[in-house]
């Protein structure tokens, strides 16, 4: 029911993206009828160790959006603290409002009716260049993140290497 | 059986303890959203206008404090719109309950659609993201000048009746909220406790759907559009209702019963 205003918030940013591209990432759908179901095409910020890599994650939608937040999911193999084995994006900004369960999220970074795509992938790709190791997605990542840098490097840079072949 | 429940919720905490953040995060949110589910099948957004004696089925017979209440709504009031339990009641009830009453008295009318309009502004210069923030507006502001273009009641009923339409009214209520404690800092920030920065509780108690209004959202809210409204208390506490004019000493033309948690609207004999 509350379908008609997601379709044409979704609608107009997808334009929007298309017609103005924004640096680090394009947006599409993953099948042209179905608009609450996106392909975005992350390109690894030069800044960080997934440079030279494309990811591609599918961001879905509810259908009541925007008052609730879409998740996001990779689909390229990627290994990062904060997205889990299964390539959830495991994220703030995503989360429903409410309190805060572990202390160490910014409660104002979660999830408000005004957040776009845009706003969404901003804080992604900030979060390839700074990984936030205190509220791990995939555990094993972030204590290699932590405590054995090269090998965490060496697994990033087989996931950059895999994604250009796939590309 | 409180004793099966209590191990139940035992077995469940349990469950919860072993997952990894974000499993925990999504259990949650399935549990919120399935009793919001079960909310949202019980009760229409806005319900049908009630008589206000239907109060008294609420309570047991012999709960004299509340009946005694109710006797004295009574004599105030003929009716009673109830809303859904969601946590945008308080706004949803705003919402309709003012835009019901101009469509018979347009004298409020003026000041409501000037601050209406004038808001759009205010929360660009807050650098609010005009994308999503003009989709919000845009349905505002046409939603407040139907009421100048003559919309029947049954249609504003309906507006506030689908979901997209009056969630999305819902959305923007909220914003000029926050954009009002935002623009009046130095004041609000008196009324923050928690360690919380305005800013911070805008984005965490103002913004996001679903959450409940305190007297701090009311004071903001109605001052930002210049709409006067009683909120009739009723409570565990004292022996008698209590009511509160937003702003004091003003002539309000919107009334809003308070249960704890819960505003519905109040119609005046």
């Amino acid at each position: 029911m509350a379908t008609s205003a997601a379709v044409l918030l979704l609608r107009k940013q997808l334009a929007e993206l298309q017609k103005h591209p924004v640096d680090g990432f394009s947006a599409g759908l993953v099948d042209e009828v179905n608009i609450f179901k996106w392909e975005i095409l992350i390109i690894g910020p030069a800044d960080s160790l997934y440079d030279g890599g494309y990811f591609k994650a599918h961001m879905t939608f509810p259908e009541d959006y925007p008052q609730r937040p879409p998740k996001l999911k990779f689909i390229s193999d990627i290994w990062h603290p904060n997205v889990g084995k299964d390539g959830m994006v495991c994220i703030s900004i995503l989360h429903e409002p409410g309190d805060d369960k572990y202390g160490y999220e910014k409660a104002a970074e979660r999830w408000l009716p005004v957040h776009t795509v845009e706003t969404i992938m901003v804080s992604v790709i900030s979060l390839l260049c700074d990984p936030n190791d205190e509220s791990p997605a995939n555990v094993d990542a972030a204590k290699e993140f932590r405590e054995d840098k090269k090998k965490f490097k060496r697994h990033v840079a087989k996931c950059v290497r895999k994604s250009q072949e796939e590309l | 059986m409180d004793n099966d429940r209590s191990h139940d919720n035992l077995k469940e905490q349990d469950y919860l303890k072993d997952m990894p953040n974000h499993e925990f995060d999504e259990a949650v949110n399935t549990m919120q959203s399935s009793i919001q589910d079960e909310i949202a099948a019980s009760t229409d957004l806005l319900g049908d206008k009630l008589d206000i004696s239907m109060l008294k089925n609420e309570y047991s017979a012999d709960d004299v404090q509340y009946q005694k209440k109710i006797q004295n709504l009574e004599k105030r009031y003929s009716h009673v719109r109830k809303t859904r339990g969601d946590g945008n009641c308080f706004f949803r009830a705003f919402g309709f309950g003012y835009l019901e009453h101009m469509l018979s008295d347009k004298k409020d009318y003026p000041i409501f659609q000037e601050n209406a309009s004038n808001s759009f502004q205010k929360l660009m210069d807050l650098k609010y993201p005009s994308f999503t923030v003009e989709d919000f507006f845009e349905n505002f502001i046409s939603v407040v000048n139907s009421v100048k273009e003559g919309v029947s009641h049954t249609e504003l009923l309906n507006t506030f009746r689908e979901e997209g339409m009056s969630n999305y009214f819902v959305v923007y209520l909220r914003l000029i909220t926050s954009c009002q404690l935002q623009s009046d800092s130095d004041f609000y920030q008196n009324f923050i406790d928690g360690g919380k920065t305005l800013v911070e509780f805008c984005k965490t108690e103002v913004e996001p759907m679903y959450l409940e209004s305190d007297h701090i959202h009311i004071i903001a809210l109605t001052s930002a559009l210049g709409a006067c409204v009683r909120v009739a208390y009723m409570d565990r506490g004292g022996d008698d209702l209590s009511f509160h004019d937003f702003p004091e000493d003003s002539q309000p033309t919107l009334h809003l019963l308070y249960r704890p948690g819960h505003y519905d609207v109040l119609y005046p004999r």
